[in-house]
């Protein structure tokens, strides 16, 4: 599992989660995450390389996304692919954290 | 992981209570899924299911003790269905019998887990809890493409 990030335009932080969050694979980017996390205000999580999300995984972006929104700040998952985007349903997560495919879409809900 | 049959999978792994043992499971699903001709999404659903069976296991049901073991087995049903059987060891417990977490009006209200059930329920076709006399068996059955010849597969299949 691999994590980067980006300062976008606009003082948007993108960060790119590439692989497996899965047990393992969300473990490998906690860390970074809520570092990430820690001092973002407008938080564009990219999923489009995650290959697998499962319950440990959702808890690797519901923490950080609290950790935004409790300062204030914004968040917005950027394309996940469409089992990834089933978990974030099911899980209730897509009602509260935005969900886009597009890119100025996803940008345009950072305000 | 190779069974009986050079070319078939194991029916079933045996684990030791530690999450990294999971690593196996995937490697597991993988031949399963190349075996039975399993398309990519179910074979997602199947590891989604199986890491929350597993790692609940691993973390409630032993408390997070290693040295613990538990079994994941896989058989055909029929000609159009997987049924995975996990077993332990831990003390009687019934997954779905707890109510449904309320749902939260914010992301404030967000809690970090509790979400597994709901995913097992949405991604397994069809799910079951059996007391055993010193443990568990949680069932998890997945629906897959009809088996082109039932007779291929492992004579040792349990």
């Amino acid at each position: 599992m691999q994590i980067s990030s980006e300062e976008m335009p606009g003082g948007i932080t993108r960060v790119a989660l590439d692989g497996r969050m899965d047990i393992a694979g969300a473990a490998a980017v906690d860390l970074k995450m809520n570092l990430i996390a820690g001092s973002a205000k407008k938080l564009l999580i990219d999923l489009q390389k995650v290959e697998f999300l499962g319950s440990m995984g959702l808890r690797s972006i519901v923490l950080p996304a609290r950790a935004v929104h409790g300062r204030g700040g914004k968040v917005v998952l950027f394309a996940p692919n469409e089992m990834v985007e089933s978990v974030l349903k099911t899980a209730g997560i897509d009602s509260l954290i935005p969900v886009r495919h597009d890119l100025d879409a996803a940008i345009a809900v950072l305000g | 992981m190779i069974g009986p049959n050079p070319s078939s999978p194991e029916p079933q792994l045996t684990l030791q209570s530690q999450l990294q043992d999971l690593t196996l499971v995937w490697t597991w699903v993988e031949a399963l899924a190349a075996h039975y001709s399993i398309p990519a999404q179910t074979q997602f659903a199947i590891q989604l299911c199986l890491e929350e069976a597993l790692s609940n296991v691993m973390r409630h049901g032993y408390c997070g003790q290693p040295d613990q073991s538990l079994t994941v087995a896989c058989a055909p049903f029929g000609i159009a269905e997987l049924v995975f059987t996990v077993e332990d060891h831990a003390p009687p417990f019934d997954p779905f019998a707890a109510a449904p977490a309320a749902t939260p009006a914010s992301i404030q209200e967000l809690q970090p887990g509790g979400r597994g059930i709901r995913l097992m329920r949405k991604f397994a076709s069809r799910l079951a809890w059996q007391q055993l006399p010193d443990g568990n068996r949680l069932t998890l059955v997945f629906a897959i493409p009809p088996l082109a010849n039932p007779k291929s597969l492992s004579p040792s299949l349990p």
